[in-house]
This record gives structure tokens, sequence and C-alpha cells, in this order.
């Protein structure tokens, strides 16, 4: 299952955290900014797949060999968009390679969402960027993988506000349908 | 006043860059006044901007019951607020969970669903069992909902549910199961069962063999890839228990292989072949051989044509699955995998190192270490800036920042560039990691991979070169065990191997010796160890052992046994430094212990080579650590007779002169007796214990009353007659004869003495005739008590080598052949055993391998269990671990499986988290006390704690604790400072 859902930046500003776990708000900041400082070590030809950070290395048991499964999670996959990383902790019950797709359906829910999605948007919006995620998980298992789907679900709940227009200054805010159509594997 | 929207926050946050913490802090204030206001707009509001600061790290717990009011808003608006605020701030102690139930079930009810959804998704993060049960009614008719959206998400909230309160999927599994089967069923939802079913799945396989022909259909149905995984991933799991169903998986599963063209699938295909055992099982068969080539083919490309560096990580992962079982189909792709160990990804690295290590035999292996070495010592070495624990990240913490406009907020969200980068330097851990692997791979079973050992001490010594530096560590060395001291530092890996090679590998021991020799030297120690920082330190102290033990082999003794008296060696770490000492005398005693004709000229060197060692151990003999202080006090004793012997001894030039006997005869024979061999880690444990010990017999059976006699016992008696004397009357003889006499003097005075005082004769002292009856007397009492050390009757007179000697010869007689002895029946057992090789071959030398010495069979006995084997601890959870283990015991088939202990579990977990909470209650006011010594303050603290009342009264025994203390040692300080 998956374990926790993250967004922050190139300079790991947070702009998303979900937990299928109780956790300290402590301990979340701390685990956060492990993986922020992990994943911004890494060159970007590296692979999506980061080894644990410390906090979760440390105590991860040793699983028995006979078990396949376990509860504990093994398993850091992100991807970076632009100025964003996005980051799934699970458990090994999750395909690596899904999950790299799943993160993919996220990032163009949003973008079908805000039309043209950037970090502002998620800045200002990080209500409709919970629920977009909660349209897709559900306590750490996926429920709705299709695009369609989870922006109509998004959509019911009410208007999605758009970026603030005096913020937009920013003149290159380029299509990413390109990257829609650009998915590595096509998984779906 | 004004009020802020929470895009006024943000906009005010990114325009105080510089001093966000203030802002953020004020802002703060303003929510909670604003939080409390009557205007449920505000409320929420409010609380909205509580929990984008929330992800910042700031609490908001004192904010739960408010959030409780905003989740109760009539207004959809508020509401999503509220609910979104309890998901992502309530935590177990929240108190208000109670409270909360009843909305729960409320929005649970409601006709819109996009209502129903809001406690949907919450659920999951804030249920307990007690509350689980409670909603259990509410959550079951959802499961029928009209809506698809509500009927998938309320099955993961079953899923959730059963997980504290696992009794949940006594209603729930049938109704779940129903939706499965339905056939009409929206293939989201479908999707969404068989994800929890997979969660599921791995705790329970048996269980869900019933469904597989379902399941079955729905994989050959095709359609969704992502469904299509998860079944392929519960299949692997429920093949191993159905083994009829490997046959009937393999054909969609190969046509899958073939056809798909998602890479997420055919990567889990081959992954759930190798996962659920079907290769094993079908091997040996003509399909068995097809399907194995064509996953590993698949694997192959994979890691060759798609160059895409998430495929070769996974198809590592996989290749990685299948070595275990077939190392033979691997080693055909080492070519390939070889190629990922020079990946510039360090991720990519790390997995092929791993599988090399699986995947190493005779042929391959010293192709693989070179490649190895060779990166070791190509690649530049990490500096501390590489290193993630010195990134900001690990030190601040992340705090919110104000980002400008154009720093790139606004850019769209497009997959980051791959640029082609240089290779990374390998980090340490890379490092430490590969030398481990080229240890373990040469190392298998005992040499089984090799044949050419003088490779493989070269290589063993090129390794020294490419040790990373260790941070000297607070920790004493003394402390440490083996293993732990090769986990912070690798050179003691190599030496234990260079050791160990010098053991075993009786053809190599010149080879190993001088490899030891080698490292040893300190001419050549620039060129062997690295330039910068002290890495491949922990290998001296193997080294020296060799040099010591097979002195025989060095080339040149004497260079090494200057090399280790070279003032260097004494600032080595205590237990390297304690091994070197005991070099040290055994190449004297090598050197000096020749059976050639005693001449002036010989006389001479060996005086001064035993002065030179003296004048090396005399500063040790007050060194701090007592290993390394025991040893030199000892050694010292020995050399300075060895040294008096040797000048008074006379020499000549003409006729054969025999050299002193103490040189050629006493000293080798403390070192030359028997060959050392290796033994087995568990052979002490086989030696059976002897019949007639009855460990449960108590030595002395009224111990109670001796200890009640010992308390009656008036004490100051005892001070005036034992302690006194021994320690205020301390006999002065002992201070002379320590420094000024010399050792042989001081040894035949010891003699003489002996002859003269016998054990019975009363000591000149006890004249008193009344003192000594009372002597008598008390010792006859005490004799038996085992924590009673009878004072010396005699401890006014002689010198303390005069009691050495008398208390081991004069005292009982000792008969040695008393003392039990086990045959151990070693000569018996085959001593040598050559290490087969895998296959013979004309060109492979046979190398004898000793094994390690055992009793009996190989395997652990367990008649003796280990006394030092620690009790596998169990481990701490995971941060993030959600613990499915309840539903282990819950069978879903059966009426009633296995007995729950829902309460008793619920129980102990509360009384976990007291214990921790206590633990953490007591560090922190540790801590107070350590930061405030000021007893003022730590007095404060206990009356307010004593106020409190049910505060644990840690604290208030730390406070008092602290104080006498301190008085303590400074009485202490005085009484040490009298007798100085």
């Amino acid at each position: 299952m998956i374990n926790a859902v993250l967004v922050f930046n190139n300079n790991g500003q947070p702009r998303l955290t979900k937990f299928y776990t109780q956790l300290d708000t402590s301990v979340q900041q701390r685990l956060i900014s492990e993986i922020f400082t992990l994943v911004a070590n890494r060159p970007n030809s590296s692979c999506n797949f980061l080894p644990l950070p410390p906090l979760l290395a440390g105590s991860s048991t040793t699983p028995s060999p006979t078990a396949q499964h376990n509860d504990t999670p093994s398993l850091v996959t992100y991807r970076h968009y632009a100025t964003l990383y996005f980051i799934i902790i699970s458990t090994s019950t999750e395909s690596p390679l899904a999950l790299l797709d799943l993160i993919q359906v996220y990032v163009e829910a949003l973008d079908r969402l805000f039309e043209n999605v950037c970090e502002l948007d998620l800045i200002f919006n990080f209500e409709t960027l919970h629920a977009t995620l909660a349209e897709m998980i559900v306590g750490g298992v996926v429920v709705e993988t299709g695009l369609e789907r989870v922006v109509e679900g998004v959509k019911s709940q009410g208007r999605v506000a758009k970026r603030p227009t005096g913020d937009s200054g920013v003149g290159s805010l380029g299509r990413l349908g390109a990257l829609g159509r650009e998915g590595i594997w096509v998984g779906r | 006043m004004f009020e802020k929207s929470l895009y006024d926050l943000i906009r005010g946050l990114r325009n105080h860059k510089g001093n966000e913490k203030e802002y953020i802090q004020e802002s703060l204030r303003e929510c909670r006044k604003e939080i409390r206001s009557q205007d449920m707009n505000l409320k929420a509001t409010a609380l909205l901007k509580i929990t984008y600061l929330e992800m910042f790290g700031y609490d908001m717990s004192w904010a739960s019951f408010n959030v409780l009011e905003v989740m109760s808003s009539q207004i959809y608006g508020q509401k999503k607020v509220g609910y979104l605020a309890a998901i992502q701030s309530f935590r177990p102690d929240t108190e208000v969970l109670m409270l909360a139930e009843n909305l729960l079930k409320k929005d649970l009810t409601s006709p819109t669903p996009v209502v129903i959804t809001l406690p949907l998704v919450a659920i999951p993060h804030v249920v307990n069992p007690s509350m689980a049960n409670s909603l259990l009614s509410d959550l079951l008719p959802r499961l029928t909902h009209s809506h698809a959206a509500i009927r998938k998400k309320t099955i993961v909230t079953l899923y959730r549910l059963a997980l504290v309160y696992p009794e949940t999927l006594r209603p729930a599994w049938p109704k779940i199961k129903e939706r499965l089967q339905d056939e009409n069923e929206d293939p989201s939802v479908t999707s969404a069962i068989v994800n929890v079913v997979c969660e599921l799945g791995w705790r329970r396989p048996q269980d869900f063999l019933p469904l597989a022909p379902r399941l079955f259909d729905l994989l050959v149905a095709g359609g969704n890839n992502w469904m299509a995984i998860k079944l392929i991933k519960l299949f692997a799991t429920l093949t191993p228990l159905e083994p009829r169903l490997i046959k009937k998986l393999l054909p969609p599963l190969t046509t899958i292989i073939k056809t798909t063209p998602a890479m997420s699938l055919l990567y889990e295909c081959i992954h759930g072949i190798i996962q659920g055992g079907i290769l094993d099982s079908i091997e040996g068969t003509t399909e068995g051989e097809e399907v194995a080539r064509l996953c590993v083919g698949k694997l192959r490309s994979m890691l060759v044509v798609e160059g895409d560096p998430n495929l070769k990580f996974v198809a590592l992962l996989a290749f990685q699955k299948i070595v275990t079982s077939h190392p033979h189909l691997v080693s055909l792709h080492q070519d390939v995998i070889l190629e990922c160990i020079d990946d510039p990804d360090i991720s990519i690295r790390m997995r092929a190192l791993d599988l090399a290590v699986g995947m190493v035999n005779p042929e391959n292996v010293a192709m693989i270490v070179e490649r190895l070495l060779r990166q070791l010592f190509e690649a530049p070495v990490a500096t501390a800036a590489d290193d993630i624990t010195n990134d900001r990240g690990m030190h601040n913490g992340v705090e919110p920042a104000a980002d400008s406009d154009d720093e790139g907020a606004g850019e769209a969200l497009r997959p980051a560039e791959r640029k082609s980068s240089l290779p990374p330097p390998l980090p340490e851990e890379y490092r430490v990691n590969a030398i481990r692997s080229i240890l373990e791979i040469c190392s298998r079973d005992t040499y089984a991979n090799l044949s050419d050992f003088d490779w493989y001490l070269d290589v063993l010594v090129k390794l020294v070169k490419a040790c990373p530096t260790v941070q000297p560590s607070s920790t004493n060395d003394d402390s440490l065990s083996d293993d732990s001291r090769d986990n912070r530092d690798i050179s003691y890996a190599i030496g234990r191997e260079l050791q160990n090679v010098a053991v075993r590998v009786k053809s190599m021991r010149t080879e190993a010796a001088a490899a030891a020799q080698f490292l040893l030297l300190t001419d050549s120690r620039d060129k062997l160890f690295p330039a910068h920082g002290n890495g491949g330190r922990g290998v001296l102290g193997y080294c020296a052992w060799i040099a010591g033990e097979y002195a025989p082999f060095l080339t040149s003794p004497e260079a090494v046994l200057d090399s280790l008296l070279h003032s260097s060696t004494t600032r080595l770490p205590p237990p390297t430094l304690a091994i070197s000492i005991h070099a040290i005398l055994k190449l004297v005693t090598h050197i000096c212990g020749s059976g050639m004709t005693w001449t002036p000229h010989r006389r001479t060197t060996t005086a001064l080579l035993l002065a030179k060692t003296i004048h090396f151990l005399e500063p040790l003999a007050s060194h701090p650590a007592l290993e390394v202080q025991e040893r030199a006090v000892e050694y010292l004793e020995l050399l300075r007779l060895a040294a008096e012997a040797a000048t008074g001894h006379p020499a000549s030039d003409e006729a054969f002169a025999e050299p002193p006997l103490l040189l050629t005869q006493a000293l080798p024979a403390l070192f030359t007796g028997m060959e050392l061999n290796p033994v087995a880690p568990g052979a002490l444990r086989k030696v059976p214990p002897p019949a007639d010990i009855d460990l449960d017999a108590p030595i002395n059976p009224n111990l109670a009353a001796i200890l009640r006699a010992a308390e009656e016992d008036d004490l100051s008696e005892e001070l005036q007659d034992g302690f006194e004397i021994f320690y205020k009357q301390r006999p002065e003889g002992i201070a002379i004869s320590d420094s000024a006499v010399s050792a042989a003097a001081r040894l035949e005075a010891a003699l003489k003495s002996d002859l003269s005082s016998s054990y019975q004769n009363p000591s000149p002292v006890e004249d008193d005739a009344t003192t000594a009856r009372r002597r008598a007397e008390r010792r006859e009492r005490y004799k038996d008590d085992p924590f009673y050390i009878a004072s010396d009757e005699d401890s006014g007179s002689g010198s303390q080598m005069h009691r050495i000697i008398k208390n081991s010869n004069g005292g009982e007689e000792i008969d040695i052949d008393a003392i039990p002895i086990m045959d151990l029946e070693l000569e018996h057992g085959e001593l040598l055993r050559a290490a087969a090789p895998a296959k013979k071959k004309a060109s492979r030398r046979r190398v004898e391998i000793v094994a390690d010495e055992n009793l009996g069979g190989d395997g652990e006995d367990a008649s003796r269990p280990d006394p030092v084997r620690p009790v596998p601890a169990r481990g701490k959870k995971s941060v993030l671990l959600v613990d499915s283990s309840g539903l282990g015991s819950l069978s879903l088939e059966g009426d009633s499986g296995g007995t729950l202990d829902i309460e008793q579990r619920e129980a102990e977990e509360k009384a976990l988290r007291e214990v921790e909470r206590l633990r953490l209650e007591m560090q922190r006011a540790s801590e107070r006390i350590q930061a405030k010594e000021e007893g003022v303050v730590v007095r404060k603290k206990k009356k307010k704690r004593g106020k409190e009342g049910d505060a644990p009264p840690v604290a208030v025994e730390e406070g008092v604790a602290a104080k006498p203390k301190k008085k303590k040692r400074q009485i202490d300080m005085t009484d040490a400072a009298v007798p100085a």
C-alpha cells in the first residue's frame, strides 16, 4: 500500500503532505527534509527510485526471507516536474513502474483542472491538490487511475479556483499537454 | 479588524521574505482569534490557514475542537475544510475523536454523494478500534450505493477499518466478494476491490484461493493494465499454495510478456513468475526452459535496449531475485550486468553490486573483482559537500520561505530534462559496500571460488588504499565488538581476511606474511595507505598478528620489529596496540631465540634489541587502556629478565657458546606449542557439560545465614584489621622493590623468602595473642563465605613478589592431574579439508584450505543454548508502517477462525504508548536538569511537579539526586587529595 504522498519544490518547500498513517508533525517534517536531501542530490539522469531515507531505513526490520511482502515501507518513488518533486512512499505490494505512472496521472489530472498547471496554482489551491489526490488514493489504496474520472470527481465537488491573475506575471507558461502524451510507459 | 484569506496569507508570506517566521507567528495569533469567532465563514478560513501552515510543521493540535466545529458546518465548502483539517492534524491521541463519531455517522448517511465522500476519505486517517466497531453498521450499506465512486471508496475504507478492527471483515467480506463476482460492476470498483484483495492477499493467501477463477478471468479479459499488475502480484502469493494454478497461469502470462507494450505490466509479469516460484516448479521441462529464457531475455533487453535508468533498476531487482535459485541463468548475462556496475547512477550500481555478489563463480570471480577495483581507484573521492548529512536540510529542517514570483514557480510542470552529467564521485557508503562485496565474493564458502591466492593477497593489499576515512568516534574502541567495528571501518574486515588466508591456506603463509610485512613497514606505508585521512588503519592489528605468529616466514623480521617499535605505533587504537605489543614480543623471541653460538657480537645486538623494546614498552605500562597496560607490564618484566640474562651470559668467539636458555628455550616455549587452527563459531557450545556438575545446586546451602551473620558483624573491627592494615599501613618494602631492585634480584629474593617463611609460621607482626585468636575464629566462621576474602596472615611482612610466589606455591598443593580436561579428540576429526573445487581444471592449482574445526556434525547443536547470542529483539516499528498483522489471525472463510484479542492488543498498545510517553518525559526532565544545574530551578520544578500529582516522580528524584551527587564528588576529590 501507499504510505505517503509528498510534493515539494526544488527548495524543499512542501506543497502537499499526505501521510496515510498518523504521524507527529515533527516526524513528518524530518522525513520530508530527509527525502528532499536525498532527491536533491540526484542528477537528472538517475533512476526514479530512492534509497530509503535514514528515518525509514533505521527502523525497518529485516524481512524474513520466506515472506514476500510485509508492512514495512520499502519503496520511495519520485518524479521531477519543472520546479516540483512528487514522491510516493509505499510497501512492496505496489509496482514501482506503476507508481511512476500514477504520479503521471496525478499531474495530468492537475493539468486538466488548472488548464496548464504550474507550481503557483498548487500553492494557492492546496485544497484542490488534496481533493484530486483523494479521488485517486483513499487510505493508501489506489481507487482510481482513469484521468477522466479523477477530473470529473474533483469537479463534482465544486468549481476549481483559478490562480489569482495578479500572480501570473510569468510568461513562460508552456502547455503541459505535451507531457501527457509522452508518458514513459503506456501503462494505462 | 482586517481578516486575511488563505490567498492573503500566502501573498503575505511571499512579501515577507527574510522574516517569514515572525509573519507566520503573527498570522497564527490572528488565526487563534479568528477561529474562536461565531462567524462560521471566518472560522473556516482561519482553519484553512492553519492547515496550510501545518504543512510547514506548525503544530495545530490545539485547534482540534475547532476542526470539529467546522466539520459539522452545514455548508459543504466549510465542511470540506474541516474534514481536510481533520485528516491532516488528527493524531491517535486527539481527544475530540470520540465526539467526531456521531458526525461521521451522520455524514455517511447524507443524501448528497459529495458529502458521503468526505467521511469515507477521512475515516482511514482517524479510525481506532472502538470507532471502527460503531461506524461499521453505517459503512456497510454504502457498499451498494448507486454511485460507483462511493462504492469503491467504501471498500477501501472498510479495508482500513479491518486493519484496526479485523472483525470488520466478518460482515464486510461476503459483501465485498459479491461486488467482485458481479460482472456488471463498474470496472473501476472491481479494480479497487482487486487492490484491496492484493493488500489482504499476502497476509492470508489461503482465504483467497476460492476467488482464483474469477481473478483469472479478470486477468485474461485484460483491458486494465493497472488491475492486471495487481492481479499478477496477487497470483504470485497464491501459486505457492496451489501448484495447479501455475499450469493455468503460464499461457496468459507468456502471452502478456510477448505482446504487451506496457513495460510496467511486462515487468510485473516477469516479477510475478519469479516471485511466485513458477520458475522453480516448471524447471526441467522444455516449457520451463522456454519461459525462463523468455523472462531473462526480456530483462536483458530492459537493461540494454531501452537505456532507461528506471528499467535498468527494476530489471536488476528482478535478476537479484532469480540469482539465488538460478545463478547460471543470470551469469549468462553477466556482460550487461557488469556494465551496470559502472553506471553513473549510484542506485543502479548498488543493485548491480548486490547482483555481482550473487552470480560469482570460479570463472568470473577475477573479472568482477578487477572491475570493482578499477572503479574504486578511478573515481574521484566524494567531498564533504556530497555527503547528504552535511546538507542544510538535515540541520535546519525545512522552513517556509518566501519564494519570489519570478523564481520559476510559474513554470509549467514538465518533466525535468535528463541532462547527461559527469559520473558522480563515489560516496563512501558505496566504497565500503564495494569493498565488502569484494571480500564476500572471494571468501564465500571458505574460498570455494578462489584458486589464485597470490592474486587475492594482492587485491587485499590494494584494497587497503581504497579504504575511506573513518571519523574518530567518541566511543571507546574497547567497547566495540568485531561486527560494529567492521561497520564503522571496513579496513578491519580486510585485515581479518588477510589473517584468514594466513591461517587457513598453509601453502600461502609465506606470501601472507610478506603482505603483512609490506603493510607494516613504515617505509612502504605511504604508498599503501590512503594519502589522506586515516583510512585503512584497521588492517595494522591483523598484520601485526600475522607478523608475530608467523615470524619465521618473514623475510626481514628485524625491519618489521623496527616498524612496530616506531613511535607512531603508540598512537594506534588500544586493541590494535595490544595486538602489536604481543606481536613485538613474539618477534623479539624469534629474532633472539636461535640456537646459534653466543658470540660477543650477538650478545651486543641482542642486548640492544631488548633495550630498544623495553624503551618502547616502558611508557605503555601506564597506558589508559587496561589491556595495553597489562600486556606492557607483563612483557616488560619478561624482557627485563631476558636482558639481564643476555648481558650476564658469558660469550665466546672461538668455541661454541651456549646462548642463554631463557632466550632459546623459555621464551619460545611461550609461543611455539600447537599450531593455531580456525575453530567453528559453534564448536565451543558443543563441548558437552561434565555429567557430575549440577549447576542448580547451591554452592553454599546456608548462604542466607552467612549474609545475615556478616551484617551483624562489627564493622569497625573489620575496618581496623582488614581495610586499615591493607590500605593505610602499606608496608614500605613494596614501593622500594618496585623500581630499584632489578627483576632478577627480585625473583631471587622472592625464592629465598619463599624458602624461609613457611605457610604455618606466624608473621612477626602478629604478636598479640588475642588478635590472633579472634582472627582464627573469624576465619573459621567465614571459611565458606564466597564474599569474604581472607586477609593475608602476613600482611605486614615480605615483598609483593614474595606474596605472589607464596600464594601460588606454598598454598594448597594443586593436583594438576585432578583438573578435569575434556578430550576434544580434535586429531581424529579431519583437520584439513581440501576445499573441493567446483570444476577441476588442469590449470587450476589445488590449494589446501583449512576449514573450521568443529565437534561432531556441522549443524547447530541445540542441546546447549548459546548464552551470549542475543534474543532477536522485536524491531522498532517503521514510522510510516501501517500494521496489518491483526488480519493474520482472522479467517475469512471459516465461521470462527482464530480468536481475536483486539481489546488486549489495544490495551497493550496503549500501555506501550504510555511507556513511551513516560520515557520521553523522563528524558526531557533529565535534559532540563542538565541544562539548568542551578539548584533553585530544580527545586521549583519539583514543586510544580508535586502539584500536578500524576506526573512520575522521576524529575523529582533526578533533582534530588543531582545535588548530593555534586557534593559527594567534592568529598571524593578532597579524599583523593590527601594521600597525594
